[in-house]
């Protein structure tokens, strides 16, 4: 189960399971982001490297513009793969 | 029986604990492979942090299966053994052509976004949250056999 929204403030909330059966609804939505935004994982439980590819690719596109995303309320897990992935040095993890 | 699952054996001697099931080759059948190994997890009382590590070894390996070795058989089989603080998993497919993920080009994790490319990630994490990955691969039956052992830490 995964939902993605966004919020009359732009930040996007992303809630329950991001696999790569699921990526093409997260696809849908983060292909609307044209400025830097806030990214809730507060309610995000699992994420795998289709979900982190995701991710890379909308903030290349939005670091090319002079943008960026914001990650916020990352659980442990997912914060350590983004250590893994080396992602805590291309985005500003809160 | 689940739709996607063509079966399911679990047997417990002496410590050891296995689980067997066959999947549909498709990104679609992730949610009955999700499934299967929360049974497994929720009844070997495994903790949170390798639970997520199985599910995400599962998927980057099932989904390398499906997206790499297209026109293989129709099943990729998925096995989860516990044998006492160690958990071993497998993933088998068969009528593929070989591809061994320990060749895969590591990402270079320490460049910055302007040096990153998109891909190459799955099999990093893999390896970076295993202890082992062995790959094994039978000419006769056109087989591949990924297994990866992970130590529990509690």
């Amino acid at each position: 189960m995964f939902e993605i929204t966004r919020d009359e403030n732009g930040t996007i909330s992303l809630q329950g399971r991001l696999d790569a059966s699921q990526v093409d609804t997260a696809r849908a939505v983060f292909n609307q982001v044209t400025e830097s935004c806030k990214i809730d994982f507060a309610k995000l439980s699992y994420i795998s490297s289709a979900g982190l590819g995701l991710l890379f690719g909308t903030q290349k596109r939005l670091v090319d513009s002079g943008g960026g995303l914001t990650l916020v309320n990352l659980n442990p897990h997912i914060r350590e793969l983004f250590q893994i992935a080396g992602f805590d040095n291309i985005f500003d993890i809160d | 029986m689940r739709p996607g699952r063509r079966c399911g054996v679990e047997r417990g001697f002496a410590g050891v604990v296995a689980v067997s099931g066959e999947f549909r080759r498709e990104i679609e059948a992730l949610g009955e492979v999700f499934a299967f190994l929360e049974t497994f997890v929720d009844g070997q009382e495994v903790d949170e942090k390798a639970a997520f590590c199985i599910n995400l070894v599962v998927e980057e390996l099932f989904t390398n299966m499906v997206r790499h070795n297209e026109g293989g058989g129709d099943r990729i089989t998925v096995s989860i053994e516990r044998r006492n603080d160690h958990l071993q998993l497998e993933l088998v497919d068969s009528d593929v052509e070989p591809f061994d993920p320990e060749t895969a080009e590591v990402p270079p994790v320490d460049a910055g976004i302007g040096e990153r490319r998109p891909g190459g990630l799955g099999i990093h994490l893999v390896r970076s949250m295993v202890d082992d990955l062995a790959y094994n691969y039978e000419p006769e039956g056109r087989r591949m056999r990924i297994t990866v052992t992970k130590t529990l830490e509690n």
